[in-house]
């Protein structure tokens, strides 16, 4: 799914939060690729990923999927994680298959896709523990499982490997990276971590104060000029 | 004090003779608190939750109102439902006034801005998550409502045992509306306060061991479904 961000502005109370002007005042995101969002904190990208995502109305510009405007059946193909995922009061497995569930899906297709996916992100030993009371590296992955169950054709993340252990982070870069060589998932996420930028990105988008700074490929930020970017890039050098 | 003691031996005297009006008293109330508390429900839990997910223009002073009248006196309930069902009212017509129906009605009353209020509270916060997430997974309206309230069953259920303790244990606006009519509308606080005012403290004393042993029956069962599923939850 092609997702076009034209013009975008959010504002809060009367204080703009995101202005998507200048150069980059129209974003694309191409069907199959990952994008990286990164920038200081308080620089709109939450803001801008919720926008995307359908989650947060925005107060002007104009959103496209696929040359359209967001649909509820738009909505059915693309999915969102943060960093503090919601999880229901129930056990991971069943977490896993809520959106299969909804969709009404084949009793043993939900039952194959869900072990297939306890195995992969390595759930299988807990998964009938209740999804409320999990460590932080255990509740990433359930969401990300349980977002990635109904085989969605975008991913919006925001900091999903944020505060978890290296294995878990392996699990899940791992598991965006298949999904995204084998089924042309989009993914969109932001994240802090530039090394994780690097290795999962094939294009970056810097945002700060609300603005889109810069956007490219990871060769063309590290040749950037930009004060601001490079200060960005120095703090967070891996 | 020996008229305390002996105020209990007659309780436990009375409450195992199994008098026939004593039965028949806490088999309405119960019928009373219970139907109410269900009307309550049926009101409460859908209404906390639109308030509690949804932002809207004046949803503070709806809150403000909601808080005030999850306090608001038994009696003046019961003197509004009295003017509304009163021959003279504007419902006079359906001669509900005296009758267990009215008792039912001014009870639901009081009842449903208790659970409004604690589902709305509850909603408020952890609701607006939980919709949000199954909107992100591709949930429709009917699932979200079906999710939400899967979500906050414990908090339904802590509301509604609430609401039907203060069903139970309200007295002023069953007095008004029902009459304390013997073997008709009259209910274990009615009784209690009546025989209280005669002097006959023994059978009040009976009554109020019964309302306390069915106020400790729901709270167990309260218990059993919070306690329990928080036991679960960290399986």
């Amino acid at each position: 799914m092609k997702i076009e961000a034209k013009e975008i502005v959010k504002t809060y109370q009367d204080k703009s939060v995101l202005t998507l002007k200048g150069t980059h005042h129209h974003l694309v995101f191409e069907p199959g690729k990952i994008y990286g969002i990164i920038g200081p904190n308080g620089s709109g990208k939450t803001t801008l990923l919720k926008i995307m995502a359908g989650l947060i109305p925005m107060s002007s510009g104009n959103m496209l999927y696929n040359n359209q405007s967001l649909t509820h059946q738009t909505m059915t193909e693309m999915t969102y994680s943060s960093h503090s995922p919601t999880l229901f009061s129930r056990s991971i497995y069943e977490n896993i298959a809520y959106p299969l569930r909804i969709r009404k899906v084949d009793k043993q297709m939900i039952d194959d896709t869900v072990n297939g996916l306890l195995a992969e992100f390595e759930l299988n030993k807990i998964q009938t523990q209740n999804a409320k009371h999990l460590s932080g590296g255990e509740s990433q992955k359930t969401a990300l499982a349980r977002a990635l169950s109904f085989s969605p054709k975008v991913l919006f993340l925001d900091e999903p490997t944020a505060n978890i252990d290296p294995k878990s982070i392996r699990i899940i870069e791992s598991a965006l990276k298949k999904r995204n060589h084998h089924d042309n998932l989009t993914v969109i996420i932001i994240t802090h971590n530039l090394s994780q930028a690097f290795r999962l990105c094939s294009h970056l988008i810097f945002m700060d104060q609300g603005q889109c700074l810069f956007s490219g490929t990871p060769e063309e930020i590290m040749a950037t000029s930009d004060p601001i970017i490079n200060d960005f890039i120095s703090y967070n050098r891996f | 004090m020996d008229y305390i003691l002996n105020g209990f031996v007659e309780a436990f005297r009375l409450i195992f003779s199994f008098d026939p009006e004593i039965i028949q008293i806490v088999l309405l109330s119960l019928y009373v608190s219970f139907s109410s508390t269900l009307y309550a429900t049926l009101i409460g839990v859908p209404v906390g939750i639109l308030l509690g997910i949804n932002t809207f223009k004046g949803k503070r002073i709806v809150s403000r109102l909601l808080y005030t009248f999850m306090s608001f006196p038994p009696v003046i309930i019961g003197l509004f439902t009295a003017l509304f069902l009163a021959r003279s009212g504007p419902f006079g017509q359906f001669q509900l006034m005296y009758t267990p129906q009215a008792m039912i009605i001014a009870q639901t009353i009081l009842v449903t801005p208790v659970i409004t209020g604690i589902i709305f509270n509850q909603a408020g916060t952890s609701g607006h998550e939980v919709v949000q997430t199954g909107k992100t997974l591709g949930a429709q309206k009917w699932n979200i409502l079906i999710l939400l309230i899967l979500e906050l069953k414990s908090v339904i259920m802590i509301a509604l045992v609430t609401g039907f303790g203060r069903a139970i244990s309200e007295v002023g606006a069953v007095m008004i509306v029902g009459g304390n009519i013997r073997g008709f509308t009259r209910v274990m606080t009615t009784f209690i306060a009546m025989n209280n005012n005669m002097g006959q403290y023994s059978v009040s004393i009976a009554m109020g061991l019964i309302l306390l042993t069915i106020s400790f029956i729901t709270n167990s069962i309260l218990y059993h479904f919070v306690m329990g599923d928080q036991n679960e939850n960290r399986g």
